[in-house]
């Protein structure tokens, strides 16, 4: 299918889209005028401009088979109430001068049913994807589907337009969901790409003329970084030979055998074997954190919530004014493989360097990978996160169950839609009458 | 029909004979239409001022949406209504959409500990957690999946999961001492579509009209008789009734037009217990120790009434069906025996919806105007 939906900025339609356009279109969208003109005309409007952003991949025969005047709604009981009240309060004294006149005993507030009008068209799996958040698009969540990336109960599902059902479980393949959700990469970041793939001796030059050219310190050839790894293993070996366990000397014994292997051979798959070199560093490195921990007699206090985000911005750049000095200096030479002065850092900025380390190590540099590494989440992507409450999403594994068909509740409705009551209704309106 | 000539275009090829800088380009062109219609100047197309106005708010009002700052919501309302508590409001235009808060990864973990771990059934976690069954039974399918994959070494997306989470609303796993803070509504009672009509229904002054008696009157079900009505004091006498017999509710109509009277409120939320708990409280303020253990009583009674409901829908289904499973196989047979019902055949015994490949019936996969897309994907 062909796509239409482009999101252009001189027709201003919102679209199901994360992009920048599509932000702006929203920040400038005005509802349509209803002054001066007729009821059909403004339930015209109301359904085009709706029907732009709610399922404009389904052709509108489809979705009018589709509409349900029937809204599923919900109303949440106090259990208090109830078992205080058997309801004959509220029928007694009907037209016999019981009633007062006072305030209603429960808050009232409207239900929006109107706003729940393309509530079917998010039992559809590519909308389901786009609003669990593994989708930049609807678009693009339609192309995973189509492309073979989606799983509906293990198995795999190729129709965009299958509708789940109640427990539902689907799941995207992760690197998708990371590319789709990513920064993309800048024309240096291909370039290491494209070199990645050609052969390791053609790669070296390049790297090193390349590396006389643009400045980038966290990057380096997948070569010199084992080669640091190797010196290490070794290190580490000859200085604590006494103290390390048989165990951890076979791991690491293997280990330099690991890296031999593939220094020997000029393959692609090197930077494949470098993750998980990297795997290999990071237990290390944390081994020798817990046992300069231990030495150190800690005292358990407890960390402060400003840490979080500071920690988090730290596992992109080490080199963040926030931090440190010193803790960047050791989260420098974590990362460059070296080994760490710990006796420098506080019980704090342990648990920091700690959660850096382990961020690295989740959130490696990869230059295989089709979008920029470490992954950064893509521009303006906040702005379009929520997550509706009809759906329960693991993150970590990008999969997600549909619990229930959406509702709509006292105050507010569960379909996500940036229009309000002036759109929905007359939208609403359009669909009632049967015009086929 | 000739070319149209664009006023457009025609200023642009004078052009060249106009201005000399941009000579080069403009003046080689031919005149025909074709080719025509490729822009070569230098001036501004109507387009660009849009972009330029977009770039420019971009970089303006707009730049604070392009990163976010975790653990705070980055939504658009923000710029149009400063001051509000609008800060969980994607949508400007939309004051009835709330981006409602997500399990924490902590959370996440304690349900998986309470239901696998120490065996405590959804009801009871999700009435101490404020989580909906449904999500609970959801979180630990989830949880499973994520270690075996874990255990597979399978990639995970786990930067990507961090960020979600310091980008939209987290109800956190509270700290040991601290009282659960609710994630949902766990009451939530569905609108019955019979509910939706308005009845004028004559009541006797003598007699008391309560939850019973209207869904009654919604479903077109007699009145109780006064022996039944003496017997509910409240409506939960007859939530505990359904819960002990859930066939114990009555019926109205005939054949296809046959559906269960209208319960109240009582009974069709999905913790009526709660409110046995509260009935408690009203009737012994003062021995919070008899009205918790009154209360551990009834849900582990109906733990054991569903538990109990579960194995016969579960022996029965066994016993309908034989299940071969040949050793040298990768599957295993289900042999089911046919009942040959009107309803489950159909009249001629070949209804499309029957079991089994039928004589003379063409299997529909190839029939025009047929929808060949699953409607159901077994787990």
């Amino acid at each position: 299918m062909r796509n239409r939906a482009s999101n252009t900025l001189s027709k201003g339609k919102i679209r199901q889209s994360w992009s920048k356009y599509n932000l702006y279109n929203m920040s400038r969208f005005r509802s349509p005028a209803t002054m001066n003109r007729t009821f059909f005309q403004q339930k015209w409007s109301a359904k085009a401009v709706s029907r732009a952003y709610h399922g404009e991949q389904v052709r509108e025969g489809q979705w009018k088979r589709m509409f349900s005047r029937r809204i599923k709604s919900v109303i949440p009981m106090n259990t208090a109430d109830l078992a205080a009240d058997d309801g004959s309060l509220v029928s007694a004294g009907r037209g016999s001068g019981l009633s007062k006149e006072e305030k209603p005993k429960y808050p009232t507030r409207q239900t929006p049913y109107t706003n729940m009008t393309f509530a079917p068209l998010e039992r559809r799996l590519d909308v389901a994807i786009f609003r669990a958040m593994f989708a930049s698009s609807a678009r693009q969540a339609r192309q995973f589907v189509i492309h073979g990336a989606v799983t509906v109960n293990g198995q795999k599902m190729r129709h965009p337009s299958y509708l789940l059902n109640p427990g539902d479980l689907f799941q995207v393949e992760p690197d998708r969901v990371m590319f789709a959700t990513g920064a993309p990469k800048n024309k240096f970041e291909r370039r290491e790409s494209r070199l990645a793939q050609k052969p390791a001796e053609e790669a070296e030059e390049a790297n090193e003329a390349e590396q006389a050219e643009v400045e980038e310190p966290e990057v380096k050839s997948p070569k010199e970084t084992l080669k640091a790894l190797m010196a290490q293993a070794k290190s580490v070996m000859s200085n604590d030979k006494d103290t390390l366990p048989a165990k951890r000397k076979q791991e690491l014994r293997g280990f330099q055998k690991a890296v031999r292997r593939v220094l020997s051979r000029s393959g692609s798959e090197s930077s494949n074997i470098l993750t998980q070199s990297l795997e290999v560093q990071f237990s290390h490195l944390t081994e020798l954190l817990k046992a300069k921990r231990e030495t150190k007699a800690p005292k358990q206090d407890n960390k402060p919530a400003k840490l979080q985000s500071e920690d988090d911005s730290l596992a992109f750049d080490a080199d963040e004014p926030a931090a440190s000095d010193k803790l960047s200096a050791a989260f420098e030479q974590a990362t460059l493989g070296n080994d760490i002065n710990a006796s420098e850092l506080s019980d704090e900025e342990f648990e920091t360097l700690k959660r850096a380390l382990t961020q690295m190590r989740d959130n490696p540099i990869d230059h295989t990978k089709p979008y920029a590494t470490p992954w950064q989440p893509r521009d303006y992507m906040s702005a379009f996160a929520f997550i509706p409450r009809y759906l329960e999403v693991n993150q970590n594994i990008c999969a997600a169950v549909y619990l229930r068909h959406p509702v709509a509740r006292p105050g507010s409705a569960e379909v996500p839609t940036p229009f309000g009551e002036s759109i929905a209704t007359p939208a609403y309106g359009w669909y009632l009458r049967r015009r086929w | 029909m000739p070319p149209r000539v664009q006023t457009g275009r025609v200023s642009n090829t004078l052009l060249p004979y106009l201005t000399t800088t941009s000579s080069s380009t403009t003046s080689s062109l031919p005149s025909s239409s074709s080719q025509c219609l490729r822009q070569f100047s230098a001036t501004t197309a109507s387009q660009t001022k849009l972009r330029r106005q977009m770039f420019e708010w971009l970089s303006t009002a707009g730049a604070g949406l392009k990163h976010h700052v975790p653990g705070e919501t980055n939504y658009l309302t923000r710029l149009k209504q400063g001051g509000h508590d609008d800060s969980n409001r994607p949508f400007p235009n939309n004051p009835n959409f709330i981006s409602e808060s997500i399990l924490s990864e902590g959370l996440r973990e304690e349900i998986y500990k309470r239901v696998v771990t120490q065996k405590q059934s959804l009801r009871a976690v999700s009435v101490e957690l404020g989580i909906d069954m449904k999500r609970i039974a959801a979180v630990v399918r989830l949880v499973e999946l994520e270690k075996r994959q874990r255990s597979q070494g399978k990639p995970l997306a786990l930067p990507y999961a961090r960020a979600i989470h310091e980008m939209v609303p987290v109800t956190p796993l509270a700290d040991k001492g601290e009282r659960q803070q609710y994630h949902e509504s766990i009451n939530d009672l569905p609108a019955h579509p019979l509910t939706g009509t308005q009845i004028f229904y004559p009541v006797p002054e003598s007699r008391s009209f309560n939850r019973v008696e209207a869904g009654r009157v919604f479903s077109g079900a007699p009145a109780l008789t006064h022996e039944e009505a003496a017997e509910i004091h409240h409506p939960y006498d007859l939530a505990q009734k359904v819960i002990e017999d859930p066939k114990s509710i009555g019926w109205v109509g005939k054949g296809e037009k046959a559906r269960q009277i209208l319960q109240p409120a009582d009974v069709r939320i999905p913790h009526p217990h709660m409110i046995g708990l509260e009935r408690d409280r009203i009737a012994h303020p003062n021995e919070r120790h008899t009205v918790q253990h009154r209360h551990a009583e009834r849900l582990a009674r109906q733990e054991s009434l569903e538990q109990e409901a579960r194995q016969r829908a579960q022996a029965r289904r066994d016993a309908s069906q034989t299940t071969v499973s040949p050793t040298d196989s990768r599957f295993d047979y289900r042999i089911q025996d046919t009942k040959f019902t009107k309803e489950t055949t159909g009249a001629n015994g070949r209804a499309p919806w029957a079991v089994g490949r039928r004589y003379g019936v063409p299997h529909n996969d190839r029939t025009r105007g047929t929808v060949k897309i699953p409607t159901r994907v077994d787990a």
